[in-house]
């Protein structure tokens, strides 16, 4: 049995004994490479559930929808580990119970998806401490990388490049299963914190904002630049984003539900290197 | 001709440590530049990056933050997670261009007077040899507002 016939069962099982109200899935896009999310709500719609290497969307965030979870019973999702991060996550910042979510848990190696064992986020913590290793280990990326050897007007000037193209679509914003603010910074107008209008400093200040709110948050699921319409490598500030609080606080986002956000909590002994 | 560079700075500070500081720089008749415009806050904890975006976003050359050191705060913690708010904004500006002598941190506490003096004296002098903030300065003239502070 494949893989996913495999999870369409299972999904199919958990709908009909009633142990979910809703299925948050991967369904054919519009095109053979795109997927899609689906909401199933019935065991025999469970079949147009698809999951295979393309299913790369983070899914977490379709959870925090208004009054899915208000009436206390179980939603199942498709997550990599990842995805049960941004539980872990979004349960440490009261958004959600996470007895109330169900994981189908998988992975993508390579072409293929792998199916991983563990229903409920903290099946998971053995994978994502590994994780944490792997991802102290990882160089950073390579235009991070050259990005570092510029002069800072080099640098200024390349993000100016970037962020001109920028047209506060919000994209980034509405991908983003960590950005679930009712209302965001850059919507306040007393005061107006931000320019509204996309030229390139009101860009520039929204990029800033945006990825200092996500320091220590994101999972790095790639939904934002994903979801860019005009490619900014919006990955590159939340990757040193990452790696700043990984460095400086031994911090890995989203290993279990208790874990402390990392700008709302401190140690005495922090390192301190460029405060006069 | 025009008229010299005169570096506009604004410094946020707390009102228990640096702008007590401040205040005994001035009534120990100590001189420093008057290119700094000092705003009071509560609390370093209450400092958002936003105030260090809004201060650029009005033409600012330069950035100070500064607050209680380490274990003085008035609030007990909220230097400490003030910290953690630093480090991680201060790798993001320099990772976007902001150069580093833009934006400084310190703790000065309300006995620093001399320390407040000579800080101010050398960021002031820092920012004059590197110049207006340029790269900024381009992108709010493209907005068609004045800059201003």
């Amino acid at each position: 049995m494949s893989i996913q016939e495999q999870y369409r069962s299972r999904a199919k099982e958990l709908l009909r004994e009633g142990t979910v109200k809703m299925v948050i899935g991967y369904g054919a896009g519009t095109t053979p490479l795109r997927r899609r999310p689906i909401f199933i709500t019935s065991p025999d719609d469970a079949d147009r559930l698809v999951l295979d290497a393309a299913c790369r969307t983070n899914l977490a965030g379709y959870l925090l929808r208004e009054g899915l979870l208000a009436d206390q019973k179980s939603v199942a999702v498709f997550l990599t580990p990842d995805g049960v991060r941004t539980i872990n996550i979004l349960a440490a910042e009261s958004q959600l119970a996470t007895e109330q979510v169900i994981v189908l848990g998988f992975q993508i190696d390579g072409e293929n998806a792998r199916q991983l064992e563990g229903t409920r986020v903290a099946d998971f913590s053995g994978i994502i401490a590994e994780r944490k290793k792997k991802r102290k280990e990882q160089p950073s990326h390579e235009v991070a990388r050259k990005l570092e050897q510029m002069t800072s007007v080099e640098r200024f000037s390349f993000w100016e490049g970037e962020f001109s193209r920028c047209i506060k679509c919000y994209a980034c914003r509405a991908a983003c299963p960590m950005c679930w603010c009712r209302r965001c910074v850059v919507d306040n107008n007393q005061p107006q914190w931000v320019n509204t209008s996309s030229h390139t400093l009101g860009n520039l200040e929204w990029n800033l904002v945006r990825a200092f709110h996500l320091a220590g948050r994101c999972v790095e699921c790639g939904n934002c630049s994903e979801a860019c319409p005009v490619n900014i490598p919006l990955h590159l500030l939340n990757r040193r984003m990452t790696e700043e609080v990984l460095t400086a606080f031994d911090y890995y986002p989203g290993a279990d539900e208790h874990q402390e956000p990392v700008l709302a909590s401190f140690r005495k002994d922090d390192p301190e290197t460029f405060i006069l | 001709m025009s008229e010299p560079f005169e570096p506009k700075i604004v410094a946020f500070v707390c009102t228990y440590c640096t702008y007590a500081g401040a205040d005994l720089a001035g009534t120990s008749r100590l001189k420093y530049p008057p290119n700094v415009r000092i705003v009071r806050l509560p609390c370093t904890g209450r400092i958002s990056p936003m105030f260090i975006l809004k201060a650029f976003q009005k033409g600012a050359d330069g950035v100070l933050v500064s607050g209680c050191h380490p274990g003085d705060c008035h609030f007990d913690h909220g230097n400490y997670h003030a910290r953690r708010r630093w480090t991680a904004f201060n790798a993001l500006l320099q990772f976007t261009g902001v150069p580093e002598e833009r934006v400084k941190f310190s703790w000065i506490s309300a006995a620093e007077g001399i320390k407040f003096a000579e800080l101010i004296e050398s960021i002031t002098e820092e920012i004059r040899t590197a110049g207006p903030f340029e790269q900024y300065h381009k992108l709010i003239a493209e907005t068609g507002s004045a800059a201003s502070v």
